[in-house]
């Protein structure tokens, strides 16, 4: 594994290409660095190490006192942000060299991406930094964010949530949506990296990172291709934490004739998904998904076996959830006639229950009735997992629900539980409380199965 | 090494087969080997022998087989016919297992079920070499087309457990030949007893 502490943990910054301009990137990075970010949150936080803008026509910005050269910095530099033209960034390493930094993130666009030229320079610039040792990370990215050293070393437009997901992109403008997308959700992150061309620093490099990192507890990855894909298999097989990942680019549009059947058939998105499945990785088609399937699968238990219960007191939804099982894959248990007994025996059940799976407690149910239900469930060996679904009716006690079913969710620890509670002004109470105390809940039953598809898909 | 050889060097069951010439050597080895046969030209020049009539499938007897290898003297120039194989027909499932070599992640293992499940359908499971048994299992289970190997509708139930030697010798195969870049097993005859490769195509 290669050690990326100088990328996500330094103790002094220095940015070239800073700038006054506010409209500039290279004022932007400052910014970033000097309040958190540009955008006020109250997630944003100044990094507390050093920062050295480097700039040879102002003399300061930010408030900060700007240098000619990094060389003209007196202290260490350990990590240097690049946002000058491409042309001048192989000068700027030789600089880099010189002054012993330790890692480089290149902003700059204009390299591999662009054309020949670019490629050279990329090349060139790649080539000075690894003779020294230097880590780097891009060209063309927007930077990173370690929310946990209150670390904004990009040009994204604010710091998001401190969180537990780590989150690899090969777009940078996606990362910065979806840091907004975060502030408004309140979705949390650990870290949060582009890593554009990855001329250097990869996927794979950063799988392995995240992987070992004890503030990260599940991955997402959004990525276009993926270069040296068997050392990306090795890597993703290799961690113990899961991975999500949302692979853009599924349909050429001009594949070449292949000479064999097979070639035909392989076409490279068919070979992706084999090599996500061989290294279990857990695949989502959206960008809403990616993000609910790693919350789900960084604080849930796994589903030990492919075999659930539906437990709901409405029977249309119970049968849409069954469908959505069926078409992802799920399978619904079989109720043993103990589970049944149990259910009878409790004296809570309406005598129309529906008796099997999924399990429809009728609409009347009071939160006594949900309880005996997800007891007796819960109890049958053979069910690894719960989807519990709550319809609006006038008896309906949401908040009481929701205690019902974090009760059940500590007894049965190795069991995941996700609720369903569909409606939305008079339940967002019991799904606020399922919220804050990570219960995963959701407004329909598709992303209730997805979920727990998801956490069938867990290693541990 | 010539591609049957190196088929057979992995442990890839290749049918019993006989290069001949005439029509009467073609006779006496079909003969030989027993009815139904298949008969093909071997060609360098033409690579999609079926297209051009080069492949004829279940010929039941001696009548069947003479007017076959009348028409394709008659329908394919000479010059491209070095010569006509027999081959035995065994009666089975038409399975598809392939290889193809990608840019970025090497060998990558294909099956299916041939004919229109593969080439209409595009029912197939993919894997990255080197497969363990438990993949080419999974491979197998995989294809929506699966319940035709287990014996669907009354047809033969397969022995699974010989495509999956075949599966993990194509996967050894290519890891251990760069050159090749593709490869085709098209069909692989299955049955409850047997498995054989009736087509193979290697492109280096």
């Amino acid at each position: 594994m290669k050690n990326l502490d100088f990328l996500f943990k330094p103790e002094s910054i220095a940015i070239i290409g800073a700038s006054r301009d506010e409209k500039s990137v290279g004022y932007g990075i400052v910014a970033n660095l000097v309040k958190g970010g540009v955008f006020a949150t109250r997630h944003n936080e100044s990094f507390k190490g050093d920062i050295y803008p480097v700039n040879p026509k102002a003399d300061e910005i930010l408030g900060l006192k700007c240098y000619k050269s990094i060389l003209d910095v007196k202290n260490k530099i350990e990590l240097a942000i690049i946002a000058v033209k491409a042309a001048i960034v192989p000068l700027v390493m030789k600089e880099c060299v010189k002054k012993k930094v330790k890692a480089v993130i290149i902003i700059s666009s204009g390299f591999a991406e662009f054309n020949e030229e670019g490629k050279k320079l990329q090349e060139e610039a790649v080539s000075i930094a690894h003779n020294a040792g230097i880590l780097v990370l891009g060209p063309n990215c927007l930077g990173l964010v370690n929310t946990h050293a209150f670390l904004n070393a990009s040009f994204a437009p604010a710091m998001p949530p401190k969180g537990e997901i780590g989150f690899i992109s090969q777009s940078g403008a996606l990362a910065d949506s979806i840091i907004d997308w975060a502030l408004w959700k309140n979705y949390g992150f650990s870290k949060l990296v582009s890593y554009g061309n990855a001329a250097d620093i990869g996927i794979t490099e950063l799988i392995e990172y995240f992987d070992a990192d004890k503030e990260t507890k599940a991955i997402a990855v959004y990525a276009e291709s993926i270069p040296r894909g068997r050392e990306f298999m090795r890597a993703a097989s290799k961690a113990k934490k899961p991975i999500v990942i949302l692979k853009a680019g599924q349909h050429e549009t001009g594949m070449k004739a292949a000479k064999s059947h097979t070639g035909n058939l392989a076409g490279s998105y068919e070979v992706y998904k084999a090599a996500f499945k061989q290294s279990k990785i857990h695949e989502v088609q959206n960008v809403d998904e990616l993000f609910e399937a790693a919350q789900v699968m960084a604080y849930q238990v796994r589903l030990k076996g492919n075999n659930i219960a539906i437990v709901t007191n409405g029977g249309g939804c119970g049968v849409i959830t069954a469908d959505n099982c069926f078409q992802e894959g799920l399978n619904l248990a079989v109720l043993s006639e103990d589970t049944l007994k149990k259910m009878d025996m409790s004296g809570k059940m309406h005598p129309a229950y529906s008796r099997s799976n999924p399990l429809d407690i009728v609409g009347d149910a009071l939160p006594e009735r949900y309880e005996a239900a997800l007891n007796a469930v819960l109890l049958q060996k053979d069910v690894y997992g719960l989807i519990v679904i709550e319809t609006l009716q006038t008896m309906t006690d949401p908040i009481e629900n929701a205690k019902v079913i974090l009760k059940a969710k500590e007894k049965f620890k190795d069991k995941p539980i996700i609720a369903v509670f569909m409606g939305g002004k008079f339940t967002r109470m019991g799904k606020l409380f399922l919220e804050s105390h990570k219960v995963p809940v959701y407004a329909y039953p598709m992303k209730a199965v997805l979920a727990m598809k998801a956490l069938l898909h867990k290693k541990v | 090494m010539a591609d049957s050889e190196l088929i057979r060097k992995y442990g890839i069951p290749l049918p019993v087969a006989k290069i001949v010439n005439t029509k009467q050597e073609a006779v006496d080895a079909a003969k030989h080997m027993g009815f139904p046969v298949v008969l093909k030209i071997v060609s360098k020049t033409i690579l999609h022998k079926s297209d051009v009539g080069g492949v004829k499938l279940e010929i039941q007897n001696e009548l069947q087989l003479r007017e076959a290898f009348e028409a394709m003297e008659k329908n394919i120039p000479k010059k491209d016919i070095e010569g006509f194989l027999v081959q035995r027909w065994y009666p089975g499932h038409w399975a598809f297992i392939g290889m193809k070599r990608d840019s970025q992640f090497g060998p990558v293992i294909a099956f299916g079920m041939g004919g229109i499940f593969v080439e209409i359908m595009k029912d197939v499971s993919l894997r990255i070499a080197p497969i363990t048994e438990s993949d080419a299992r999974e491979m197998i289970k995989e294809i929506k087309a699966y319940p035709v190997l287990e014996g669907a509708r009354g047809g033969i139930k397969a022995d699974t457990e010989l495509l999956v030697k075949i599966l993990l010798a194509v996967s050894k195969l290519s890891m251990e030949n760069n050159d090749i870049k593709e490869l085709d097993l098209n069909p692989v005859v299955i049955n409850d007893k047997e498995a054989a490769a009736v087509d193979v195509r290697i492109i280096r």
